[in-house]
C-alpha cells in the first residue's frame, strides 16, 4: 500500500455517489446513537483503520492529534460535572466522582472520536464533484451555484495574490508594527479584488447567456453511471445497516451507564447484530483491500 | 442565399455623439471563413455582438441583421443560442463550471438535452479537439490555452451553424494560438461550420481567411481576399494605423513595391524574395550597431546563480539564473510558457527571494524586505491595481502616501496624463478603457512612484499594433531616463523592434542572450517572420525594415 493512503484511487470511491452517501450516511447515523462498547469499539478502530488506508499516517496522525485531546478532556471533565453513579471512587471538594461518570465520559468521547473519524473518510470519499451531483439531484440550480463557486475560489485566490504582489511594489507593505495601516492596506486589496471580479462577472455572465442559460427545462448532467455492481453494494448496505439499526431500536445493544452500568442484554444476543455492524464497517476496507490485491495481481500477470 | 447578412446597419451607444457602426452591409455565405480586422475601437466587438441576441448592445439601431433571409431579432431565444456560437477574449471570465465536462455540458444542459445525448455530444468534442485527457480535470488546473480550447469546444458541443469569435487570441501565447486557430480551420474545414472571427494577429490568420473585412471608426473600408485587402492598406487612407499589424511579407512586399503575386505566407515570401535577388546579393548583412555607447551604463540588478521552487516540496522552477539588468535599457526575456519567464522576472524586482544565489540591487544584496532599489511592477492584468472611479484619482491614489503639497501632487498627475496621452479620458472609469489604455494608466501609476527598475509581464498581451507602438515609444522614454525596464513577452516582432537586449530562458535559466539582430538570427524557429522569410538571403535582418533596408541596398 503506498504510503500516502489510496486517496482517490480507493476501489471504494469508484462506486456510484449514492452507494458511498448512502454508505456513510448509515454509519454516521448508527455511530452517533450507540453507546454500546463494543460497538464504539468496533467504530473506533474500523474508523482508524480506514483513515489510515485512504490517508496514510499522516491523515491518521492529523485525526488523532485532533480526537485524543478531546478523549482526555471528556473523560476527566464528565465526572467533574456529573455525579451519578453508585461507585463511588473519591471525593474531590465534597463532590463524589464516580467510576460510572468516568465510564460514561469514555463512551461520549469515543462516539465523538468514532464519528470525527468516519466523517474525514466521508469527505475523502464523497468529493465536492459528487456531493454536487447528489446535491443536484434535488435542487439542480443549487448544485450550478455550488460548482461555480468551486470555479471561482481557485480564480480568486490567484488574483488576490497578483493584487497583492502589485500593491507591494508601489510600497505598500506594514509590518505588525502598524496594524491600523496594514488592515486599511487590506482592505484596499479586498476592495480592488470585488471591483475586478464584479466587472470580470459580466463577461461570464454573457458566457452563460450564450450558451441558453435561462432557457426553459434545463437538465443536469453527471458522468456517474450506476450499474449492477452499484445495485449489490447498496443492497449489502442495506441489508447490514437494517439489522444494525434493528438492534440498535430494538434495545439489544442499549447500555444503561447510571447508577451502575448494565448491559440489557448477554453478549451472545449482541454478537449477531455487532456482527452485522462490524461487516457494515469493514466494508470498504474490505473492497479497498481487495482492489489492490488484484491490482497487485493483475500486474505480476501482465 | 446568405447565412448572415447585414443590411445598412447603424448604431449608437446610448450618450455617445458618434456612430459606432456606420452604414454596414456585408453578406457572408455558409461555411465561409471570414476575418475582421481594425484598430482597437473600431466597432468590431459591436459588429460581433449584433450576431448574438441574448447579449446585442443596447442602443439606437437602423437597418437590419439578417440570419438565413430572416430577422435576427425574431429568431427564438433557443434556436438563437443553439445556432451562433460566440468566443470571447478572456479565457478565464468564459468558464462557469469548476469540471471541464461539466463545462462541455453547460450548454446541453441549458437546452435541457437528456443524459444519453449529452454525454455523446460531450465524448464527441472531447474527441475532436483532443481534450479526453484532462476531461475530469478541474479547470483551474489548464493553461490559458486549454482554458480556450475548452470554451471554444464547449460552444461547438451545441453544433452551432455560425462561430463568432471575438479577438479569441488576444490573451493566448502564439504557440497556444497557433493550436486555437488551426483548430478554428478544422471546424471550418471538416464540419463547414461558418466562422467570424476578429483578430489583431493578421500574421496566422491571413492564409487561414476566406475573405478579410478591414473596418475603420465604425464602417468598412474594404472587403475581399487578405491579398487585396493587405494590399488596400499598405497603400491608401487605410495605412497608417493599420499597416504595422499586417504579416511581416506583406508589409515588405507593399514596401519594395515590385509587381507580381503579393506574398501571404513565410514560404510564398521566401520564394518571391528568391526571385527578386540574383543567387548572390551583393549586400547580405546591416552593419551591426556600436556595442556600447560613450559611457558604459550602471548595472541595476543582478541575479547570480538563483535558484526558487514555490513550496518545499516542489520543483525548482528557476535553475541557476545569472542575469545582470543595466539602467537605462529595455530588456526582454522570452521563451515558451512555463519556463519560469514571470517567476525570474519576479526574482529581479526581489518580489521573490531565491533560496540558493543572490539577487544584487546596485551591488548590494537585499536585507530585511527593504530594496535599495525602487521597483515597479506591472501585473499582467492591469486591473489589478486599479482602485478608484476615475482615471485622474487613480492616478491621485499612486501619490496617496507621499508628502508633498497637492498642488506638486497635481502638477505631477497633469505630468503623466500628457505623457500617457490619457487627457482626453481623465474623468472616466479606468475600467471603461480598452485593453491598451487600461495598461498604460496602469503603467503611469506606477511611474508615479518614480521606480528606477521597471517589471513589465507580457504588457503587450491583447493590444492592437498600433497600441503596442505607442507602449514602446513610452518605454523607449523611460530607458532614456536612465530606467531599466524588464519585460517578459511572448511578442517576439516586438523584442527584435524595440529591445536593447533580449534572453531566452528554458528550463529555468537564460540559454542564450544578446542584441536582437544577433540573438534571433541565432534561432531558426523562434525568430521573427522577417528573419525566417529573409534567412540564407540575408544575415540577421529581423524586422522587416531590416528587410527593406537590405532590398534596397542592393539595388531594388
Amino acid at each position: 500500500m503506498p504510503r500516502e493512503g489510496l486517496g482517490d484511487k480507493s476501489s471504494f470511491s469508484s462506486f456510484h455517489p449514492l452507494v458511498s452517501f448512502a454508505y456513510f450516511a448509515a454509519v454516521l447515523g448508527l455511530g452517533m446513537f450507540s453507546m454500546h462498547p463494543l460497538i464504539l469499539a468496533l467504530t473506533v478502530a474500523t474508523g482508524a483503520a480506514y483513515t489510515f488506508l485512504l490517508g496514510g499516517g499522516k491523515a491518521l496522525r492529523g485525526a488523532l492529534l485532533v480526537s485524543l485531546p478531546l478523549l482526555v478532556f471528556t473523560v476527566l471533565l464528565n465526572p467533574l460535572f456529573n455525579h451519578r453513579g453508585a461507585t463511588v471512587l473519591f471525593y474531590l471538594n465534597d463532590n463524589a466522582v464516580t467510576l460510572e461518570a468516568i465510564l460514561y465520559g469514555l463512551a461520549a468521547a469515543s462516539m465523538l472520536v468514532g464519528v470525527i473519524l468516519w466523517f474525514g473518510c466521508f469527505g475523502r470519499i464523497v468529493t465536492a464533484d459528487k456531493f454536487i451531483y447528489l446535491f443536484g439531484r434535488v435542487l439542480p440550480s443549487i448544485s450550478l451555484v455550488l460548482s461555480m463557486c468551486l470555479r471561482y475560489i481557485p480564480m480568486l485566490r490567484q488574483r488576490y495574490r497578483q493584487i497583492a504582489e502589485g500593491q507591494r511594489c508601489m510600497g505598500r507593505v506594514y509590518g505588525a508594527r502598524q496594524p491600523i495601516r496594514r488592515l486599511r492596506q487590506v482592505a484596499r486589496e479586498v476592495s480592488i479584488l470585488i471591483a475586478w471580479s464584479l466587472e470580470s462577472s459580466i463577461e461570464t455572465s454573457d458566457s452563460m447567456e450564450a450558451r441558453g442559460y435561462g432557457l426553459p427545462g434545463r437538465t443536469s448532467f453527471h458522468i456517474f453511471r450506476f450499474t449492477r455492481r452499484d445495485g449489490w453494494a447498496l443492497a449489502v448496505i442495506a441489508v447490514l445497516s437494517a439489522v444494525a439499526t434493528a438492534g440498535l431500536v430494538g434495545g439489544i445493544t442499549e447500555v444503561y451507564y447510571y447508577p451502575s452500568v448494565v448491559c440489557t442484554h448477554r453478549l451472545t444476543d449482541i454478537l449477531p447484530v455487532a456482527a452485522a455492524h462490524l461487516a457494515l464497517l469493514a466494508l470498504p476496507i474490505f473492497i479497498d483491500i481487495e482492489g489492490e490485491r488484484r491490482w497487485r495481481k493483475w500486474n505480476f500477470e501482465m | 442565399m446568405a447565412q448572415v447578412e447585414f443590411r445598412d446597419v447603424s448604431f449608437w451607444y446610448p450618450m455617445s455623439d458618434g456612430a459606432a457602426l456606420q452604414h454596414v452591409t456585408i453578406q457572408i455565405e455558409q461555411a465561409e471563413f471570414v476575418v475582421l480586422c481594425g484598430p482597437s475601437g473600431c466597432g468590431k466587438t459591436t459588429l460581433l455582438r449584433h450576431l448574438k441576441p441574448s447579449i446585442a448592445p443596447y442602443g439606437k439601431r437602423e437597418g437590419q441583421v439578417l440570419y438565413r433571409d430572416r430577422s435576427l431579432a425574431q429568431l427564438d431565444r433557443r434556436a438563437a443560442a443553439q445556432q451562433i456560437g460566440y468566443v470571447r477574449q478572456s479565457p478565464d471570465e468564459q468558464i462557469v463550471t469548476d469540471k471541464v465536462w461539466h463545462e462541455l455540458a453547460f450548454g446541453l444542459e441549458s437546452l435541457g438535452y437528456d443524459q444519453q445525448t449529452i454525454r455523446r455530444r460531450v465524448a464527441e468534442m472531447a474527441s475532436f479537439f483532443g481534450i479526453q485527457t484532462w476531461f475530469r480535470r478541474s479547470v483551474s488546473e489548464l493553461s490559458g490555452g486549454q482554458k480556450q480550447l475548452l470554451n471554444l469546444a464547449s460552444v461547438m458541443a451545441m453544433q452551432p451553424q455560425v462561430l463568432v469569435l471575438d479577438e479569441p487570441t488576444s490573451q493566448l501565447d502564439p504557440i497556444a494560438a497557433g493550436e486555437f486557430l488551426q483548430a478554428l480551420r478544422k471546424i471550418n474545414l471538416e464540419l463547414g461550420v461558418t466562422i467570424i472571427l476578429s483578430e489583431h494577429r493578421l500574421e496566422e490568420v491571413f492564409p487561414l481567411a476566406d475573405r478579410v473585412i478591414a473596418m475603420e471608426d465604425g464602417h468598412i473600408t474594404c472587403s475581399g481576399p487578405a491579398r487585396e485587402v493587405g494590399d488596400f492598406l499598405s497603400r491608401g487612407q487605410g495605412r497608417d494605423r493599420m499597416f504595422e499589424g499586417l504579416p511581416a511579407v506583406m508589409k515588405i512586399y507593399a514596401q519594395i513595391g515590385t509587381g507580381g503575386m503579393c506574398p501571404l505566407t513565410v514560404r510564398e515570401g521566401r520564394l518571391w524574395l528568391q526571385s527578386l535577388l540574383p543567387p548572390r546579393a551583393a549586400v547580405t548583412a546591416l552593419p551591426q550597431p556600436a556595442e556600447s555607447r560613450t559611457h558604459p551604463k550602471p548595472v541595476l540588478a543582478e541575479a547570480k546563480d538563483v535558484w526558487f521552487r514555490y513550496s518545499r516540496g516542489g520543483v525548482d522552477v528557476v535553475r541557476g539564473l545569472d542575469a545582470q539588468v543595466y539602467g537605462g535599457e529595455l530588456y526582454c526575456l522570452i521563451g515558451g510558457n512555463g519556463v519560469g519567464k514571470t517567476t525570474a522576472l519576479k526574482l529581479l524586482g526581489g518580489i521573490y527571494r531565491p533560496y540558493r544565489g543572490k539577487v544584487l540591487h546596485r551591488g548590494t544584496a537585499m536585507a530585511n524586505n527593504k530594496n535599495s532599489l525602487r521597483v515597479g511592477l506591472l501585473p499582467q492584468d492591469p486591473q489589478a491595481l486599479f482602485t478608484e472611479i476615475t482615471v485622474e484619482e487613480e492616478l491621485f491614489d499612486a501619490l496617496g502616501d507621499s508628502r508633498c503639497p497637492d498642488r506638486e501632487k497635481e502638477r505631477r498627475i497633469e505630468q503623466m496624463l500628457a505623457q500617457l496621452e490619457l487627457q482626453a479620458l481623465r474623468r472616466a472609469n479606468p475600467y471603461d478603457l480598452s485593453g491598451g489604455e487600461q495598461q498604460r494608466l496602469a503603467l503611469g501609476k506606477i511611474l508615479l512612484l518614480q521606480p528606477e527598475l521597471v517589471l513589465l509581464d507580457e504588457p503587450t498581451k491583447g493590444l492592437d499594433p498600433f497600441f503596442k507602438a505607442v507602449l514602446a515609444d513610452i518605454l523607449k522614454g523611460l530607458a532614456e531616463q536612465g530606467i531599466g525596464v524588464v519585460m517578459v513577452t511572448h511578442d517576439i516582432e516586438f523584442a527584435a523592434e524595440h529591445a536593447d537586449r533580449c534572453a531566452m530562458l528554458f528550463d529555468g535559466q537564460i540559454v542564450s542572450q544578446g542584441r536582437p539582430r544577433a540573438f534571433f538570427s541565432g534561432n531558426s524557429f523562434y525568430t521573427t517572420a522577417a528573419d525566417r522569410m529573409s534567412r540564407g538571403v540575408f544575415e540577421g535582418a529581423v524586422t522587416y525594415r531590416d528587410v527593406v533596408e537590405l532590398c534596397r541596398q542592393n539595388g531594388i
